[in-house]
């Protein structure tokens, strides 16, 4: 069937539309509105001009967001950021992806065989950090035989401001990535992963925390493409959504054929504490291969009426509890905080949230 | 190493009992292609109301203008309607009696066992051939407690229920739903009307059988069930086709209405050939304190789109969705269901099984939509998927839709093959290797077959055929 034309139309003047962003690789009833998000963003302003891009290698990496959102960052970053890793060594200083408000950062990094590296992403760190306007991060990561890599995502961006952060990563055999996302709120997060676990015993875990409030929208889609034998996937989303929230989350195990031995896990646990929330999961194994596993569980409800009457006994109200599963979110990011800038995203919104001691 | 691990050979899907053609000698075939014409003749032929044809009309448009979504599923492409007769009809009137049934279509009937059943367990019967209903019955004591089954062409020229089937037609599954729901309107021809007064239990089942014999044919009957508040009822729908190498098509509609304190459960045993596109709509909408069961064990079809649905529209409603699928070589099945829960405390439980196997594939796909006022509303969905080697597929795509607070939501799927440590742990409990292979895939057939009424839990291990003894490698 005919796909889609995703060329970017033009919008209003100095703005552009992009059209099915974040789309999971399997589709839903299109009137359940889960399959994609459309966005606006600042039409591309500069023409002419010579930029530095990334490697050509990093075009094949698949990044979450799709390609629209690829380039569209490509047009938009006053150049791009590339870093080597070099063969065995294990880099201490974590790479720094820091974006403020209006900022857009196309960032590649290469892990050479049995490096190790720790990648930063903050979103919402810097001097216009609170201001209106769209950010994004484009990160594309090739990790060779044996590397390792820790990715950190923190986001928080302001009320009035809208965020894209779309990332590709690709395993190579034996190379493992583990991925810790704090999505703590803005007025639109839009956040793409794919990872392409094309080696044999490549592994990701992924641990997504995520708090919005207010109208604030959240848009996840993150892909696991599991080609090589032996791979694994660990997926794991605990999230809080108050007020008039919307948050859609799309994952995808994606069992090709030919991975076997392949095993690929994902749950998901949602709080809803807000009358007006909307909260929409579409998680999806597709599995072309027999000798594998998939599995996946979703919880999506409230504090329990057994859960509140016994932190009651305890002396804490309804409102205590709620508040304390949110402020959990907050001082876990903190804990995991891996350099200042995190820090600064997550201190940034957390103040009113947490007590001194956190 | 993995690739060494052993399979569970699970033999396909026997339809032997299905394939067998009778002429067509003699019968009323309309031309191929869908035009006003041909919808006009049909409706003619049948003397309906001015209001039916004009919905046919208006269906027909909404056909040609409507578009397939290009992100959908399995690929229908072979499907030309072109090709396609929509209305093919035996000559024989229906009949009461099964000595009044033409003798090579009694012979179909009787092959596939349903004056048998009809005699030993069911209230009553239908059986469509082709496009026509060509026997129809129900037991006397039934009918005194004020239970209507007949056919929908035969309610609509009665004084009684035309304003009835006006009321009720074609509004739970409205002509705009989708573009082969525009198709069903504007060619629908037999099917069943079910009205079951307030208070009334149905001791047995009814069941509808519908057979489509032609080559090249399309089969579009339109099921309207009307369960009164308090009422009870358990149909049964079965159908089969032989097989052909032109592509068939079925685009049936079924319309549940529930009332309040009703129970409604709807089985279905769907072993369609290998040709056929089964395009079907089925959806119930439910009352206070009512009741939907469904099962569904879908074996045939080259390709299916089949995702009943359920419209929770009462407090205290409760639903549940049992289901099988089995795709083997050359079949795409996109089956799954849809929940939408907007009355307070109302409870859904899905449990789907599929296997996959020859090259075929199985699409689960769902939806749980809860809306901002089913306050307390509880929902499960479980998905299992076996794959029974490599080459074939098997793909969940649940979807969830949660609008309210006080809700609980829980899914869970997993898809792969027979885990070695269970085999294993039967093992160390005295099985033997095949014994313990074979526990467990019946174990995984078992909680859909013991929902279905005896004699088609065990059609349903027929065809499925659990081969297990000697097949293990």
């Amino acid at each position: 069937m005919a796909e889609k034309d995703l060329t970017p139309e033009a919008g209003a003047e100095g703005e552009l539309t992009l059209e099915r962003v974040n789309v999971a690789p399997a589709q839903t009833w299109n009137r359940l509105r889960t399959n994609d998000i459309t966005l606006t963003v600042p039409a591309p302003s500069r023409k002419g001009d010579v930029y530095f891009s990334l490697p050509r290698l990093f075009e094949g990496v698949e990044c979450g967001m799709g390609r629209a959102v690829t380039d569209w960052v490509e047009s938009q970053a006053k150049g791009a950021r590339y870093v080597e890793v070099p063969r065995g060594e294990r880099r201490e200083e974590p790479i720094v992806v820091t974006v403020g408000a209006g900022e857009v950062a196309d960032t590649g990094v290469m892990v050479r065989a049995g490096a190790e590296a720790t990648i930063v992403v903050a979103a919402g760190a810097g001097e216009k950090g609170g201001e209106a306007g769209t950010s994004a991060s484009l990160l594309r990561v090739i990790a060779e035989a044996g590397a390792r890599v820790h990715l950190h995502e923190y986001v928080s961006a302001g009320a009035d401001r809208q965020h894209l952060e779309s990332v590709g990563i690709s395993l190579d055999r034996d190379a493992r990535v583990d991925v810790r996302q704090y999505l703590l709120g803005g007025g639109t997060v839009a956040l793409g992963l794919a990872c392409d676990l094309a080696g044999e015993r490549a592994r990701v875990d992924l641990g997504c925390r995520y708090h919005a409030a207010d109208t604030e929208v959240l848009d996840v889609n993150e892909v696991v493409r599991q080609r090589g034998r032996s791979t694994r996937c660990e997926l794991s989303y605990n999230g809080v959504l108050e007020d008039a929230a919307k948050k859609s989350l799309r994952t995808t195990i994606d069992l090709v054929h030919g991975a076997k031995g392949a095993q690929g896990n994902e749950a998901e646990t949602v709080l809803v504490l807000g009358d007006d929330v909307v909260n929409k999961t579409l998680p999806t194994i597709l599995c072309d291969e027999d000798d594998v596993a998939g599995n996946h569980g979703a919880t999506i409800g409230s504090v329990s009426p057994e859960q509140l009457a016994f932190l009651a006994s305890r002396g804490l109200s309804r409102e205590d509890a709620e508040r304390l599963f949110v402020q959990a979110v907050y001082e876990d990011a903190l804990m995991h905080a891996p350099c200042p800038e995190a820090c600064a995203v997550v201190e940034a919104v957390a103040d009113s949230l947490l007590d001194e001691e956190a | 190493m993995s690739e060494e691990r052993k399979r569970t050979e699970v033999a396909d899907v026997d339809r032997s009992l299905y394939d067998f053609t009778k002429s067509e000698e003699g019968y009323e075939r309309y031309a191929d292609g869908l035009t006003p014409e041909i919808v006009r003749a049909i409706s003619e032929k049948k003397d309906e109301p001015e209001w039916m044809l004009e919905m046919r009309l208006r269906a027909l448009d909404l056909y040609h203008a409507r578009e397939m979504a290009p992100n959908w599923g399995p690929s229908i492409a072979g499907l030309d309607l072109d090709h396609i007769s929509t209305y093919v009809s035996p000559k024989t009137k229906q009949a009461k009696s099964w000595d009044d049934v033409p003798e090579d279509i009694k012979d179909t009937f009787e092959r596939l066992g349903i004056p048998e059943a009809e005699r030993e367990s069911l209230a009553g019967v239908g059986a469509q051939y082709d496009s026509e209903i060509v026997y129809h019955n129900m037991r006397e004591e039934v009918s005194e407690q004020g239970v209507i089954y007949t056919t929908i062409e035969d309610a609509l020229h009665d004084p009684q229920w035309e304003p009835v089937v006006h009321e009720y037609f074609g509004t739970l599954i409205p002509p705009t739903d989708h573009k082969f729901a525009a198709l069903h309107y504007a060619v629908w021809s037999g099917g069943s009307f079910v009205y079951v007064p307030a208070g009334v239990t149905l001791p047995y089942p009814l069941q509808s059988y519908f057979r489509l014999n032609a080559a090249g044919a399309g089969q579009f009957e339109h099921t309207l069930i009307i369960v009164e508040p308090g009422a009870d009822l358990h149909f049964i729908e079965g159908c089969s086709a032989p097989k052909y190498y032109e592509a068939n098509l079925h685009a049936g509609a079924v319309e549940l209405f529930v009332k309040d304190g009703a129970r409604l459960r709807y089985s279905t045993i769907e072993n369609w050939s290998k040709n056929m596109y089964n395009l079907n709509t089925k959806r119930a909408t439910i009352g206070a304190d009512a009741k939907m069961e469904w099962v569904s064990g879908s074996f045939g079809s080259h390709v299916s789109y089949l995702y009943p649905t359920t419209i929770m529209a009462g407090d205290r409603g409760t639903c549940e969705f049992t289901g099988i699928t089995f795709a083997g070589a050359t079949q795409d099945l996109d089956t799954g269901c849809k929940v939408i829960m907007n009355g307070a405390d109302t409870t859904a439980s899905v449990s789907t099984k599929s296997i996959s196997k020859d090259g075929g594939v199985n699409t689960f796909r769902s939806s749980v939509v809860i809306g901002r006022h089913a306050d307390r509303a509880r929902c499960s969905v479980s998905c299992q998927s076996l794959m029974l080697d490599d080459i074939s597929r098997s793909d969940t795509i649940p979807a969830m839709d949660v609008r309210n607070a006080t809700a609980q939501v829980g899914h869970e799927a997993t898809i792969g093959r027979i885990a070695d440590d269970t085999v294993l742990y039967l093992m160390s409990r005295g099985c033997s290797e095949a014994e313990a292979r074979t526990l467990v895939v019946n174990g995984f057939a078992n909680p859909v077959s013991k929902e279905l009424p005896m004699e088609y839990a065990v059609e349903m291990n027929n065809l499925i055929k659990l081969e297990m003894e000697g097949a293990i490698g």
